[in-house]
Formats: C-alpha cells, sequence, structure tokens
C-alpha cells in the first residue's frame, strides 16, 4: 500500500517537469473525474456513458457564478460538487430502474438531453462558443492565475479526492457496491436494497465528476459545449478502462495516459486516435485489468523468472 | 405458535399458476419440509416468502405480522434468510467477504457505511467467522469462491444465509449437485442447525427429508395436497399417487 504512495507524490513533484503545467494540471483534472465514474463502473459494475452530464453542469453553474459573482474559489468548488451529486442524484434515480443495455442507453440518452439544454440555451451557456471569461480568482494572497500555483493547488485537491475515494471504496459501502456488481440478486436476498445502493453510487461520482468539472472550468477559463458532450463521456471512460477499471489506481494512469497522449502526439500526428484505438483494442482483448493488470503481470513474470 | 404462516397463497405467471391457494403453518423451531415433484411450485412459495415476487393473491404472516408484498431487502432484516438452489454466491469475493457481506446487512448498525473501515466492525467480523465455522469452511476464509469446489459452494451458500443471524432458514436443496458423500456431510449439517433455528427445507431426497424432518408439506401444480409428520406422508395414497404417477395407488 506504501509504494503508489510514495509513486504518486514523485509524480506529483516530477510531472510539471516533463510537461508543459497546463497539461500537468489537466492530467489530475482528468484523474478526479475518472475515480468518480469508475466506483461505478469498476466497483460497483455500472458502465454509465454520460459522466460528462455531471462535469458540465457543474462547470457551467460555477463558471456563471465565478464570472458573474465574482465567487469564492472554494465556494465555486463547494457547488461544483454539489451541482454534480445532484445532477448525479436526478439520472442516476432514472437510470437505475433498469440494467445492462437498457442502462446504458439511458446514460447516454441523458447525457444528450443536458448537452441539448446547453447547445440552445446560448444566452447562459454561450451555445456552441462555450462560456468564456472565467476567473480564477486570487484566495488569500495567493494567486492562481501562476500557472504553477494553480498546478499545486489542483494537486493537493487530486490527493484529497483520492484519499476521499480510497477511504470510501475500503468502507462497507465499498464491499457492499462490489457485491451488487458480483451478485445483484443475492446482495437484494441478504438485505441491501440495490437501487438505492447504485444511486448513492451514482451521487458520490457525480459529486467527484463536478469537482473536476469546476476545476477544468478554471484552468481553461473557459466552459466549452464539449466538457457536457458524449465525446467527454467517451475520453473519461476509456482513460478509466485502459488505467485499469479493476483497481483503484486505474483511472489515475489512465488519465495520465490518455491526456499525455492527445496533448504530446496530438501535435506530431493527427491521426493520434487511431493510437488510442490500437491501445483500446489491445486491452478490451487481452488486458481486462488495463495498464495495472499488465503491471502486475510484468511483477509476476519478472519475480519467477530465476536469479541468473 | 406459528413464526411463519400463509393464508391462500397464489402466484400467477399469466396463464400458469405457479402456486395456487397455498395456506402453511411453520411452527417456531421446527425443521418443516416442502416436498413435491419438479416444478409443483416449491422455489416459486421461497420467492413469495422471501418477497423475491409479491404474490397475486393471499397473505404472509411473520411472527404474527403481515409481511405480504414486503420487498427482498427488507425481508432478510425481518429475520428470514434463504439459500438458493443454484448456487448464488459473490465470486470473487474471499469466503470472509462473501459471509462478511450477509453479516453486515443485518447487523446492529450500519454507523460508518462510507468512512469507517470494513475491517473495524468486530461485532460483524465475528458474526461471519462464526457462520463459517458453522459449516466448516473456516480454513478456507481467504479463497476467492469462485476457486472452491461445488460441494464446498453449497457449504457457502447456507453460510451466507447463516451469517444474517436470522430467527428462519429457508433451505432450498441444499444437496443439490451433491455426491453422497458430500450429501452426507451437508444432512448432518443441517441436523446441527435444527433446533437453533426454525427450517423450512425443500428438497427431494426423500431419505432425507424423512429422516430430519418433524412436518412435511406436499406440494403438486401449486397446490398443497398433503401435511403430516413423515409416517403421515408415507401412508398417504395421494401422495404416493403424486410420486409414483399412479402405479402404485
Amino acid at each position: 500500500m506504501k509504494r503508489p504512495i510514495v509513486l504518486l507524490l514523485a509524480a506529483v513533484v516530477l510531472l510539471p517537469l516533463l510537461v508543459r503545467p497546463v497539461i500537468a494540471t489537466e492530467i489530475w483534472i482528468f484523474a478526479i473525474f475518472g475515480l468518480g465514474l469508475n466506483l461505478l463502473l469498476g466497483y460497483t459494475g455500472m458502465l454509465s456513458f454520460g459522466q460528462s452530464t455531471f462535469f458540465g453542469s457543474a462547470a457551467y453553474v460555477a463558471g456563471w457564478l465565478l464570472k458573474h459573482y465574482a465567487i469564492n474559489v472554494f465556494l465555486a468548488l463547494g457547488i461544483g460538487v454539489g451541482v454534480g451529486a445532484a445532477s448525479a442524484a436526478l439520472v442516476g434515480y432514472l437510470c437505475v430502474q433498469r440494467s445492462g443495455l437498457y442502462f446504458i442507453m439511458l446514460t447516454f440518452a441523458l447525457n444528450q438531453m443536458f448537452y441539448f439544454i446547453a447547445y440552445q440555451w446560448t444566452s447562459v451557456t454561450g451555445g456552441e462558443d462555450g462560456m468564456p471569461g472565467i476567473p480564477r480568482p486570487a484566495l488569500a494572497g495567493i494567486d492562481f492565475s501562476n500557472p504553477l500555483v494553480y498546478y499545486c493547488f489542483v494537486a493537493a485537491l487530486f490527493l484529497g479526492a483520492l484519499w476521499v475515494m480510497r477511504r470510501i471504496v475500503e468502507s462497507p459501502l465499498g464491499r457492499i457496491l462490489q457485491a451488487i456488481r458480483e451478485n445483484p440478486v443475492r446482495a437484494e436476498a441478504v438485505g441491501y436494497d440495490v437501487p438505492r445502493f447504485k444511486l448513492l453510487a451514482f451521487v458520490i461520482g457525480g459529486a467527484f465528476s463536478g469537482l473536476a468539472g469546476v476545476l477544468y472550468a478554471m484552468l481553461f477559463g473557459i466552459v466549452p459545449l464539449e466538457a457536457i458532450g458524449f465525446v467527454f463521456s467517451g475520453n473519461v471512460l476509456f482513460a478509466t478502462l485502459i488505467g485499469g477499471s479493476g483497481s483503484l489506481y486505474g483511472p489515475v494512469i489512465g488519465s495520465f495516459v490518455f491526456i499525455w497522449l492527445s496533448e504530446s502526439v496530438s501535435t506530431l500526428w493527427a491521426r493520434w486516435p487511431l493510437l488510442l484505438g490500437v491501445a483500446f483494442v489491445i486491452v478490451v482483448l487481452f488486458l481486462r485489468g488495463g495498464v495495472v493488470e499488465a503491471w502486475s503481470r510484468f511483477w509476476t513474470w519478472r519475480s519467477s523468472k530465476p536469479k541468473a | 405458535m406459528a413464526i411463519l404462516e400463509t393464508q391462500s397463497l397464489t402466484k400467477a405467471f399469466g396463464a400458469l399458476t405457479a402456486v395456487n391457494g397455498v395456506s402453511l403453518a411453520v411452527e417456531a423451531g421446527t425443521l418443516h419440509s416442502i416436498i413435491g415433484p419438479n416444478g409443483a411450485g416449491k422455489t416459486t412459495l421461497f420467492n413469495l416468502l422471501t418477497g423475491t415476487f409479491a404474490p397475486s393473491a393471499g397473505r404472509i404472516l411473520y411472527d404474527g405480522r403481515d409481511i405480504t408484498g414486503t420487498p427482498a431487502s427488507r425481508v432478510a432484516h425481518l429475520g428470514l434468510a434463504r439459500s438458493y438452489q443454484r448456487t448464488s454466491v459473490f465470486p470473487a469475493f474471499s469466503l470472509y467477504d462473501n459471509v462478511w457481506t450477509a453479516a453486515f446487512a443485518t447487523g446492529a448498525s450500519w454507523g460508518g457505511l462510507l468512512w469507517r473501515p470494513a475491517d473495524r466492525y468486530p461485532e460483524v467480523d465475528e458474526r461471519a467467522r462464526r457462520a463459517l465455522a458453522d459449516v466448516g469452511l473456516a480454513e478456507r476464509s481467504g479463497q476467492p469462491a469462485r476457486e472452491i469446489s461445488h460441494g464446498e459452494q453449497r457449504q457457502l451458500e447456507l453460510a451466507i444465509a447463516l451469517a444474517a443471524a436470522p430467527r428462519v432458514l429457508l433451505l432450498d436443496e441444499p444437496a443439490a449437485g451433491l455426491s453422497p458423500e458430500e450429501t452426507r456431510r451437508m444432512v448432518a449439517l443441517v441436523r446441527a442447525l435444527k433446533g437453533r433455528y426454525t427450517i423450512v427445507l425443500i428438497e427431494h431426497k426423500m431419505d432425507i427429508i424423512m429422516s430430519v424432518s418433524d412436518r412435511i408439506s406436499v406440494m403438486h401444480f401449486g397446490s398443497l395436497i398433503a401435511e403430516g409428520t413423515p409416517a403421515e406422508i408415507q401412508r398417504n395414497p395421494e401422495v404416493r399417487r403424486a410420486y409414483l404417477g399412479g402405479m402404485a395407488a
């Protein structure tokens, strides 16, 4: 348990030296987004194809308040978490009534509904142009407009979010959600109201998505329409699957791989999503546990090799 | 006094009436078996008793209270626990986590549900360990459920029901698919549980039924056709006709 923490802290320190601070910041934001999704996907076994609903809603609401009322950064984050959780409660309530393919299609359809509201409501969201001009107000003399300062702030919030998620998955709730993934019928029979627990997972996942959404809006100073679109929902899903949905750290690694590929390789080669597609096919066919599983297989293989 | 009672309980699936006007009373502390040919409606009756299905008509009384229509997740909290004919466990979980999950559900308190580490519930831990020990799986507690043998999975199936600390155990063919040796062990286990719990047992193997039951109810095409002690049931001509297709009648 100690080693991942040390590796993570090293990554937090080294990342801004390797890539531009904006990219480094985006990696941790996307990781928070992935943590929220993975509570649904990896732990509860619910494939949500609509996570950007919560990400985008929080970004719009908090962004709007930041822009027009210059609210405090922490208040903005708190509101984002609240909006993420509330929108997830609404969407989740409708989705948990169904399972399997119908569940996935419902998350997708409701995502599209939110997208079209954002698209049409141009006076608030700016429609296709997005909602620009979102400030990063200074707090207690700390100037967040400095990219490195903002990076440190986001990295600290990410570590906090990771700690909270670890507590949650190691709590009874974490075990109950996994029991629902393993066998919903028996989970119900031993005394758990399965739809209600699924809804709780949605709300927690939505809160994480909301936090990520507000940080994202403040990072780029704009809420683009894509932030609430299905491509974003797909991206976080890809990233989490590539990293490994079976473990707590999978989405973090997935976020690193996904953002790094999309930002660094895309400048060299416009067809970079092809690489992503290949990576995805490999994961689905050979490595269901993603990068995390590849890593642990590598270590098993190394330690099983007789020392020369 | 009857701890579990049904009054004209009926369940219809379209044109098929799987359970038809069943009135049954299970006395507290007894082992009450339900027998009948395949498709007689025994498992459907269990599904009604545990709230998996809502009945089309009739009532279910538990401890004098009307629990008709109570959903499955609530029924478990009332003190009714079931095991399944087709093994239904949490495959990726260790045996310990399997019974822990059931023990926590009906534990004294869900305080710290989102926050307290799952290994800091001593009362739940003790109940989980006892359930595994009761069925003789204490030494395998760390092993994933998908890796143990079919016979051991049947024992785990029972342990999950026991971990809920129920008053009434509903056992749906606990010896299904077991070898003669495993069956002997399962019968010994059920016999050991007798008296500690009120047990309702569905079983096909007549020798088991006749040796462990206090009372037997016989179902045929969804209806109860006889009830009595094992000796009375063995003499009953209608039961013999249902089982032997009229040849012995």
